[in-house]
């Protein structure tokens, strides 16, 4: 994937008026630019870049970041503000998203199959459930995306070019979140979860330490490297996610309503929600 | 046939590091000490039948082999079924579904097998997936890099029917296609027949514009099984050592 960094619209340079669009628009264009226009480096078979009215936002983060609690807190603001919301996650797929919970189960499988049927995951969901959102003025808000997909696989040792060629045809995101947490922070936080750390979750397949604290941290921290390196490449908003819920939530606000074009970014949960405003 | 490229490996030794796939460089034959051996052409084209009798002869020779289909992974198979029952499969989830396949047979049969010294037999491989889905509309450059991780066969033999041919051989042995074997996912024509038939010559121009780039070996695919099974026979002897999988004299009783 060269040169795609050179495409991509500075965040900073979207207005307030601006109408979610990702770039401006460049219709019956040769499928070479759409590919790097709004992909990150080949065309979707069957799809036409220029349907889009709605916006990608896709919030990145390890296990523990915060992601799912800013993103229900997100859509609660943006249905009262009028937006209709979509969300979009790992393993959620019509397709496949069961036969990988299967398979982590069983731990039977190895690690290019395992990226490769994550892969098969992520488009089931980019073409069914985030294109048709998008194209019907959806703003999808994506709990992970194919960023921590390719650092897993980076982290297992499988060719980082191969990795981002398998997601040429992603769309790219009208904004990318990450919500950086030390590896610490987040091993406390996600055992409170479940008073357990989970076998993935510490990267236990890598063998990097049968002490599972150590091996979440060693893993967790390769990942974040990972994430290091695509931050500077892809214009991540980087967000300090050992700060508040509310105040990680507000940062977030701030910048979404940049880019819809809302004009006030007042929000208190809804009782319903108030658990998660801490 | 020149009987010069008979394929000499090193004698077998540890490996120094893992040649299990790396994806991101082609696995190139001399990094293990087995052999893999190929078919590859449109449906109809004989290619299975000559591969069985290829099969045939070299189990009844007693040499080590394994053969290998495409698509006969249990891993994805609950999967493919679903999205093909519901139609879910697009040109991209279709191609990354079989790719998932493909690296699970990779990592876990072909591989090890080739490191263990035996000659594997392949009934289709990576380049149907390179015509098929270059077919279906997505992108060579892309399909390539999906199957990065697949070692280079020692030969691949290439059965190229006419196009009529193979059609007519499936169409009276075979009178219901599938949908996504029929291509009906392109929309190029409601009656099954036609569109597998238009389907099938995609398929087969994709082909053909590979037996350069990828060495191929083309076999006439009209010509009479015995006599297409000798060339096949013959060319297998001269390109690879085939002593080195014969029964090992000590381990005969």
């Amino acid at each position: 994937m060269p040169d795609q960094e050179k495409e991509k619209p500075a965040p900073a340079a979207v207005a307030t008026e601006t109408p979610a669009a990702p770039a401006p628009p460049k219709p019956a264009s040769a499928p070479e630019d759409a590919g790097q226009q709004y992909f990150f480096g080949e065309p979707l078979v069957g799809f036409d870049p220029s349907e889009i009215t709605g916006s990608l936002v896709v919030i990145e983060g390890m296990d523990g970041s915060g992601r799912s609690t800013q993103i229900t807190l997100l859509q609660e603001w943006l249905e009262s503000e009028g937006f209709a919301v979509q969300t979009s996650g790992l393993r959620r797929s019509n397709l496949v998203g069961r036969d990988i919970d299967e398979l982590l189960a069983k731990n039977a499988v190895t690690r290019l199959t395992l990226a490769l049927m994550y892969a098969t995951d992520f488009f089931d969901q980019m073409e069914h459930r985030i294109l048709p959102a998008l194209r019907s003025g959806t703003v999808v808000l994506a709990d992970r995306y194919i960023f921590t997909l390719i650092g897993r696989g980076v982290v297992r040792g499988i060719n980082r070019d191969y990795m981002s060629g398998l997601y040429a045809m992603a769309l790219r995101p009208h904004l990318t979140f990450w919500l950086n947490v030390r590896p610490e922070t987040a091993f406390g936080r996600e055992f409170r979860k479940a008073q357990a750390i989970s076998y993935w979750e510490a990267g236990r397949d890598m063998s990097l330490s049968h002490d599972l604290y150590w091996s979440f941290i060693r893993y967790q921290t390769m990942i974040k490297r990972e994430f290091e390196v695509m931050a500077k490449k892809h214009n991540f908003i980087e967000l300090d996610g050992e700060a508040s819920v509310s105040a990680v939530n507000k940062q977030l606000r701030q910048r979404i309503a940049e880019q819809l074009g809302i004009r006030s970014t007042k929000y208190t949960p809804s009782s319903a929600l108030s658990h998660l405003w801490r | 046939m020149e009987t010069q490229d008979v394929v000499q490996k090193p004698a077998r030794t540890e490996p120094a590091k893992s040649t299990l796939p790396q994806p991101g460089r082609p696995v190139p034959s001399r990094a293990y000490p087995g052999a893999l051996i190929v078919v590859e052409g449109t449906d109809g084209s004989g290619k299975s039948t000559q591969l069985y009798l290829l099969k045939r002869w070299l189990e009844i020779g007693g040499y080590r082999l394994h053969f290998t289909e495409w698509n006969s992974s249990p891993l994805v198979k609950s999967a493919t079924r679903r999205g093909k029952q519901r139609r879910l499969l697009t040109p991209t989830t279709f191609s990354l579904l079989h790719a998932a396949d493909f690296a699970d047979r990779c990592e876990r049969q072909i591989m090890p097998l080739l490191q263990g010294d035996y000659l594997v037999l392949a009934d289709r491989y990576i380049y149907t997936a390179f015509a098929r889905d270059t077919a279906r509309g997505c992108s060579p450059r892309w399909l390539r890099n999906l199957y990065r991780f697949a070692p280079v066969p020692d030969i691949t033999f290439y059965f190229r029917a006419p196009l009529d041919v193979a059609v007519n051989r499936i169409l009276s042995g075979r009178p219901k296609l599938k949908y996504y074997e029929a291509g009906m996912d392109l929309g190029m024509s409601y009656d099954r027949a036609e569109s597998f038939r238009l389907f099938q010559a995609r398929i087969l121009e994709q082909y053909d514009k590979m037996v350069e780039t990828d060495n191929f070996v083309v076999l006439d695919g009209t010509i009479p099984v015995n006599k297409l099974q000798k060339q096949m026979r013959d060319i297998v002897a001269s390109k690879i050592d085939l002593k080195r999988f014969a029964p090992r004299a000590e381990a005969a009783e």
